[in-house]
């Protein structure tokens, strides 16, 4: 009987399994049942023990009845088979690296046992660049997330579920469109210029992350100091991004099905009048203004609610996502294919997204040789809405707030089916007509593999060639139908442009690793020379004047355009890095990286990259021994290093001719063709170096349950590399690259872990908290101030950066209340006893005249806040109780202020627009209790003039995650012949508490550093809120 | 230990034998370097220097341009769609003025070419002295047209004459007014000098020897050296010039009769090149300008961002022709409703006047096509190819009469202006005009002459009348005009911001 059941459950396979429990094990059953249970008291128990993790077998672990010298080990297959000694035996569990378990048998003859990885035991092992290194050996500042930890909630892009789980990295969503991605920041701005880690993947170096699959990934390691980073040298700067996807594992092939579904919806809609109103308020601002009303608005009680626009743009929409995987492999090979699809349609109408990929990975041994590769191939589409038809409106998402609701939607009568803006209000595009004339899709397609080659020359010394080769194309395509939207908006043709490009980089790396013990002196060495070539085409045709219907640049009739260009780039460095550890008490880490890069002249081509880092692990001192019945784990950590940044563009160094610029001439009145320098070169450019200072300390308590790591780190990068802007007196056409000055950072980041349980409810809580100040230190000129942040299509810039300050403080004019009667305006004066405000009246704004010269202008701005936060965190909880998980997470930031771009359209009643229902609230000589000015169309005061008046509070918590999940147990589990099976239900993005008033307070979007904290509510695509449901199976 | 370090060695010898991988070449043009070869690499870099005249964001004769240099006068109005020409309209503007902000950068761009070819010309192998001669004339007729246009909109202005050689020749103070005035003058005297009368046909358009004249007798007028006026612009009332009013005033605002005996200097506009106008600088840039399309009613799909005030309608009344009826000009500036009147092709009725005044603008409109929005392309066209002209003839007669009046011999304005009333089939004048006489009648038929060329603020900031006539107009914002804060635009906030010697 013992050996019937064994081989049945390891020969069976899964399409037979369920067959085989209900026929072969009916009977044994039967028989069970129809003697006494006490009789047989020497029952086999089986059962199959597996990780919680990724569900996969372990075989070699131990199983003992307890208090008793009975025990087994599990099969290739975790498999195991054990006679109790008595009925109420208990089994003891112990594995490597797992969190020991015991289990009653109490009658059972079937226990399928999950084990939960002791992440303070396990031999943690950390991706580093070229190489790994064990966790107690590390001594740079490194960020850990094991792929098990990014659970699939809701969303389709991997850098999005990072948001607030590492310290020191903050991940903000570029959009909420589908597809969009994220934009990382590693320890803050350490430049002005390009603040974008670097992203390699499996070893090759890519663009973005944001295309791959969260299921394949088997960790992300974020190189934060300069030690950690500096073997990638020169593009360093701003921190590492490795992702190392998974690997297949010795032993049978373990296949993993996933798929999830969900529903988004828009988090937050704005609140903007209904037709009545905004005629009200119209005609008031008219009649304050002394100008005749608008004919629209004639008659606001006949209008009533007229079109929410809002309404008509957003849907829920739906998302979902379908995973297969397979792995497995012998101890000479192992293998590990994936493949995906996701599809999503974004909560804009006729706005979505969709990707398809797959992975292979495989590694091949043979004596002293290995092999191995990764494929990846991604291939996605995406249907983004119009940008915007010129005008004021903005995007789409801009128009449905600004436009006016007494405006249909529709109008069967003009060209294309839509109606717009009609008479002197301001062109606003109807948004809806804009998503159904304007069809914007791209398609991408990325490649990237990876080959490499290692031999083991000696058994110490490893020679590896590492080839690499990433593909993105880009195909792009603009379908403009012809129409006639409201009196504001005529295209009279339909016209095509279509657009291609790609980008190739190639990449050569030959590397020698040497690791060897000498009794406790552990030394691993690195050295290598790498190659890397990158190369951009873009080219692009339009055409005009297509039949209805058809898209194909062939059938247009009108007039075409063409365009194309191309860059390329090299990279030539070598390295090194020798990492020491004496007696795994003391650790030293010195690295040295010498890069040559095509961007620079040739005076200022090379630069060297060095750094050294030293730890000391306490607790392994004999003297801490006392110490460590409280106190287990205590690793100090000091690191220097240099790094560098080369992210502008190519060829600035020297001086090119633009042309077509040009001109018409003769009788005949033909082109002229035109070409000349329209900008300045930068000769003698040179590297951004930033040189950082790091002081680390991990730490364990209570028998390691509660884990956790200070750093402190100190940045200085000079010689940033920026478009300064130069004067428009110059005459150049863009800002010219230099060497501009010199940043400042610190901040220190903290991460606690702790892991506990009571009974069987195990649970673990975790946070991080990061604080980062910047200063700059000196800019351009010295006196140089830059200005950005331009929050309308009319408005001043908000921030300044300039010598002393932070990096794109708020600089603003001030806010300082409302004129309550025509004496307060009449004695507010300047020196001269002149009025500053002389065009004011009682419900206008008063603005502070900071440099009280007696007039306000932009002289009187004042430092108004940061767009930074003071700190940013994160945490989160995460529970099981019997086959039940959860798991919650928190993030938010403090201390951050937004300028409300949108807001400044919508409550200026000097536009023809359609407002906030904020101007409902406007002064008026019976509402004085307010901060609204009143409503007047010629603005003589200009009350909505940039200032901080529209600056807010940019403070948020939001409840990001909850998951709740329910794994089938594993008496299920072995009937219907599979490893596990998870079923869950998640809510992205569930609630956010802040005092912000625009859409969402993470603005995302990737702009100019000066921009940032600035909301562009006119063009944004705001997040959505998530609630998904999904299957997770492996067998 | 030391095999790796032999095979460290091996690496770095590897790699220092690599390093003209480094050496790349844009592929995307030709730099600096390899440039200023030919005549031809001379006249493409003019056409880059002239392209700007009609630049889309602040080209002085591009869209934009002529909204800001009509937009203040008392004669016109900006609607609250565009904020930034609402505001300079309204007199609410700011430094931040995008309109004002892109006048000034783009003028500069010109210079910074103009300086380029003129410092570059010398060199150029194979280009005969007199050829040399000829191109630096014309970039520096270029250059002081740029900072005339500066110098009446924004009084002190950087004054730079020379291609910068490193960063810290970005950061050029202010001169004063007189000096930029000086230095258009100095240019424009040898620019006359060097610049042809005439052009091939397949070159018309370019600055001619008369062109830098009347520029150098304007800027004599505007600082008020009424003698050198005078002296210079009676050079082209004579051979070698004939310059002649068209019969026809509408002659100087049709597309079917451009570069004609009346035109002095004209900005070519066409729609070829590209097709769309908003495309910046690059092949796919339409090479004409968007201004009849944003002027057009919303009945002929246009935007109605300006409109004239009554004020203009009402002096074109003042006075009959000799046959009894309105002036001709106005039946060519605008459209209004009178009898039979027809805009577009269609009944004046047809119409919605929006803004309580009573005409719509019809000088360079393209008002016989039916609709505003149909162009040659024959596909999207809000490109129009009217060419605009910068110097008309009857400019240089009128400011030849202005010249002489200040001189204080209003005797010898006659002739100059009856010829332009004359054209409009206006009466001679009675004999025994005073100056002051004189003067209101030059002031008055400047006003009709020229209304939406761009002339009106800055003749009456000349005359000393900008305070009475803009609130005696009956233009929105009026109350909001203070001659101290709004006579010349304020220097960009962006220049202020980036230029820490502009004091």
């Amino acid at each position: 009987m013992t050996n019937k059941y064994t081989i049945n459950l390891r020969k069976a396979k899964w399409g037979t399994l369920v067959m085989c429990s209900l026929l072969a094990t009916a009977p044994v059953w039967a028989n069970n049942s129809a003697g006494s249970y006490a009789a047989v008291v020497q029952q086999p128990v089986t059962g199959t023990i597996t990780s919680k993790t990724d569900g996969m077998p372990l075989p070699g672990a131990n199983v003992t009845v307890k208090g008793t010298s009975v025990s087994t080990s599990t099969d290739e297959n975790g498999k195991f088979t054990i006679l109790p000694t008595s009925a109420d035996a208990v089994l003891v569990i112990t594995y490597m690296g797992f969190k020991p378990q015991e289990v009653a048998v109490s009658g059972q003859n079937t226990i399928n046992i999950i084990l939960e990885e002791d992440q303070t035991q396990l031999e943690e092992v950390v991706v580093v660049g070229y190489g790994t290194v064990k966790k107690k050996d590390l001594t740079g500042a490194v960020g850990h997330v094991n792929g098990s930890d990014l659970k699939q909630q809701g969303v389709s892009d991997v850098t999005r579920t990072l948001q607030g789980r590492m310290a020191g990295v903050t991940v903000e969503a570029s959009g909420g469109n589908p597809g969009a991605g994220s934009r990382i920041l590693i320890r803050g701005v350490s430049s002005l210029n390009n603040a974008t880690p670097l992203y390699i993947v499996d070893g090759v170096q890519v663009a973005s992350i944001s295309n791959l699959n969260s299921n394949d990934i088997e960790s992300i390691d974020v190189l934060k100091d300069a030690s950690a980073a500096a073997i990638y040298g020169s593009r360093a700067a701003n921190g590492v991004v490795l992702v190392t996807t998974k690997s297949g594992k010795a032993g049978e092939p373990v296949f993993s099905v996933s798929s999830n579904l969900g529903m988004q919806r828009l988090y937050k809609k704005l609140n903007v009048l209904t037709a009545e109103q905004w005629a009200n308020v119209s005609n008031a601002a008219q009649d304050a203004a002394g100008i005749p009303r608008l004919e629209l608005a004639q008659n606001p009680a006949s209008l009533g609610r007229g079109t929410d626009y809002q309404d008509a743009i957003y849907r829920d929409a739906m998302i979902r996502q379908y995973d297969l995987s397979v792995s497995g492999g012998s101890d000479s090979g192992k293998y590990s294919v994936s493949g995906g699809y996701v599809t999503q349609d974004g909560i804009v109408q006729n706005t979505d997204f969709n990707r398809y990929n797959v992975r292979v990975k495989t590694e091949t041994k043979k004596g002293i040789f290995k092999f191995g590769e990764t494929v990846f191939v991604s291939r996605d589409k995406q249907t983004q809405m119009a940008s915007g038809w010129g005008g004021q409106g903005g995007n789409p998402v801009g128009s449905a707030v600004k436009m006016i609701p007494i405006f249909d939607i529709y109008n069967p009568d003009a060209v294309g089916g839509y109606g717009g803006a009609y008479g002197p209000v301001v062109n606003v595009a109807n948004p809806v007509a804009q998503l159904n004339l304007e069809n914007i899709t791209s398609e991408n397609t990325n490649i990237l593999l990876n080959a490499f080659a290692e031999a083991a020359i000696l058994p110490e010394l490893k020679y590896k060639i590492n080839l690499g080769y990433t593909n993105n194309s880009t195909y792009a395509k603009d379908y403009y139908k012809k129409y006639q939207v409201g009196t504001l908006f005529t295209h009279p043709t339909n016209d095509l442009t279509e657009a291609k490009s790609q980008n190739v980089l190639v990449l050569l790396e030959n590397t020698l690793n040497y690791a060897k013990d000498f009794g406790k002196h552990n030394i691993q060495a690195l050295a290598g020379y790498t190659y890397q070539k990158y190369n951009y085409k873009y080219t692009s045709a339009a055409k005009t004047d297509l039949p209805d219907g058809i898209e194909a640049i062939d059938a247009g009739a009108g007039t075409a355009n063409v365009g194309g260009n191309a860059t390329e780039s090299s990279l030539v460095s070598v390295l090194g890095r020798v990492i020491y550890s004496y007696d795994s008490r003391y650790l030293l880490t010195a690295s040295v990286r010498r890069d040559g890069s095509s961007r620079f002249g040739s005076a200022n081509r090379y630069g060297t990259f060095p750094s050294v880092a030293v730890g000391w692990n306490i607790s392994n001192e004999k003297f801490f021994e006392k110490m460590a019945a409280k106190l287990q784990t205590l690793k100090l950590r000091v690191t220097y290093g240099e790094l560098g940044n080369q992210e502008i563009g190519d060829y600035q160094y020297a001086a090119s001719i633009a042309s077509n610029i040009n001109y018409v001439m003769g009788d005949g009145q033909t082109k002229w063709f035109g070409a000349t320098q329209t900008a300045f070169a930068s000769p003698a450019i040179k590297w951004e170096s930033t040189k950082t200072i790091n002081f680390g300390l991990d730490f364990g308590l209570l028998n390691n349950s509660l884990t956790g790591n200070i750093d402190y780190f100190s940045k200085k990068t000079t010689d940033i590399l920026l478009n300064v802007p130069i004067p428009g007196s110059a005459g150049a056409i863009t800002n010219p690259v230099v060497n501009a000055g010199t940043l400042l950072n610190h901040g220190l980041e903290l991460g606690l872990n702790y892991g506990g349980n009571a009974g069987k409810f195990n649970y673990n809580v975790y946070g991080t908290f990061t604080s980062i100040k910047n200063k700059v230190e000196s800019l351009g000129t010295g006196s140089q101030q830059i200005f950005g942040g331009q929050p309308t299509h009319h408005g001043a810039s908000t921030t300044v950066t300039e010598a002393g300050g932070p990096v794109s403080a708020f600089y603003l004019i001030k806010d300082i209340g409302i004129f309550q009667t025509q004496a307060e305006v009449d004695s507010y004066v300047g020196p001269t006893g002149q009025k500053i405000q002389p065009n004011a009246a009682p419900g206008d704004i008063k603005f502070f005249d900071k440099n009280n010269d007696g007039i306000i202008d932009n002289n009187d701005r004042v430092y108004s806040g940061s767009p930074f936060p003071k700190f940013e965190y994160g945490f989160g909880f995460n529970a099981s109780y019997m086959n039940f998980d959860a798991n919650i997470f928190f993030q938010g930031t403090s201390g951050n202020k937004i300028y409300n771009g949108l807001r400044q359209d919508l409550e200026s009643t000097n536009l023809a627009i359609n407002y906030s229902t904020a101007v409902l609230n406007a002064w008026t000589p019976e509402n004085t209790n307010t901060s609204v000015p009143r409503a007047i169309a010629s603005d003589p005061n200009l009350n909505n003039r940039t200032s901080s008046r529209f600056l807010e509070n940019g403070s948020y918590l939001r409840f990001k995650t909850l998951q709740i999940g329910y794994t089938i147990p594993s008496s299920v589990n072995s009937k219907i012949g599979i490893s596990s099976l998870r079923i869950y239900a998640s809510a992205d993005n569930l609630v956010t508490f802040t005092k912000y008033g625009g859409y969402n307070p993470d603005l995302g979007r990737t702009g100019s550093i000066f921009d940032r904290g600035v909301d562009y509510g006119h063009v944004a695509y705001p997040l959505a809120r998530t609630i998904s449901g999904g299957i997770q199976l492996t067998f | 230990m030391k095999k790796i370090y032999i095979l460290f060695g091996m690496t770095l010898a590897f790699a220092s034998c690599n390093t003209d991988v480094l050496e790349l070449t844009n592929p995307n043009g030709i730099t600096t370097d390899t440039y200023w070869r030919n005549e031809n690499d001379v006249n493409q870099a003019m056409a880059a220097t002239y392209g700007l005249f009609k630049n889309v964001d602040g080209g002085y004769w591009g869209v934009r341009g002529t909204e800001l240099t009509n937009g203040r006068g008392d004669d016109f109005f900006i609607r609250n769609d565009v904020s930034y020409l609402y505001q300079l309209a309204t007199y609410t503007n700011t430094a931040d003025n995008g309109a004002a902000t892109s006048l000034w950068n783009i003028a500069y761009r010109a210079i910074f070419r103009a300086n380029q070819t003129i410092e570059n010309v010398p060199n150029v192998p194979g280009l005969s002295d007199e050829l040399k001669t000829r191109y630096i004339a014309e970039a520096k007729f270029l250059r002081a047209v740029n900072y005339f246009n500066l110098v009446i909109n924004f009084g002190d202005a950087p004054l730079i004459l020379r291609v910068p050689v490193d960063k810290n020749d970005y950061y050029y103070p202010k001169s004063p007014e007189a000096d930029v005035w000086t230095q258009v003058k100095q240019d424009l005297t040898e620019a006359a000098a060097g610049l042809p009368v005439e052009w091939p046909s397949a070159s018309k358009g370019r600055a001619t020897k008369g062109a830098a004249i009347g520029y150098l007798g304007k800027a004599h007028l505007y600082t008020g050296d009424w003698a050198s006026a005078q002296a210079t612009l009676q050079q082209l009332t004579t051979t070698p010039f004939s310059y002649s009013l068209t019969a026809n005033f509408g002659d100087n605002f049709s597309q079917n009769t451009e570069n004609n005996s009346e035109s002095v200097f004209e900005i070519q506009l066409a729609d070829v090149g590209g097709t769309n106008p908003w495309g910046g600088e690059n092949a796919s840039e339409s090479l004409g300008v968007t201004t009849a399309q944003e002027f057009a009613p919303q009945e002929v799909s246009g935007w109605f961002e300006v409109s004239f005030t009554d004020k203009l309608f009402n002096a074109f009344q003042q006075e009959r022709t000799v046959s009894g009826d309105l002036d001709p000009r106005m039946y060519a500036t605008m459209a209004w409703n009178y009898p039979g009147s027809t805009f577009y092709n269609k009944p004046f009725s047809d119409f919605t006047l929006l803004f309580g005044y009573s005409t719509l603008i019809k000088k360079y409109q393209n008002y016989t096509q039916t609709n505003e929005l149909v162009g040659s392309s024959g596909a999207v066209n809000y490109t129009s190819s009217n060419n605009e002209r910068a110097m008309r003839y009857a400019d240089v007669l009128l400011m030849l009469a202005e010249a002489v009046t200040q001189q204080g011999n209003p005797a010898q304005a006659y002739t100059y202006v009856n010829a332009v009333r004359q054209r409009a089939n206006l009466a001679v004048l009675p004999a025994g005009y005073t100056k002051d006489q004189m003067m209101a009648e030059i002031r008055h038929q400047r006003m009709l002459e020229f209304a939406r060329e761009g002339f009106r603020f800055y003749d009456l900031r000349r005359w000393g009348l900008l305070q009475s006539e803009i609130s005696n107009s009956d233009k929105q914002g009026r109350e909001n005009f203070n001659t101290s804060q709004h006579s010349y635009f304020p220097t960009p906030q962006s220049e202020v911001d980036s230029n820490p010697n502009i004091n």
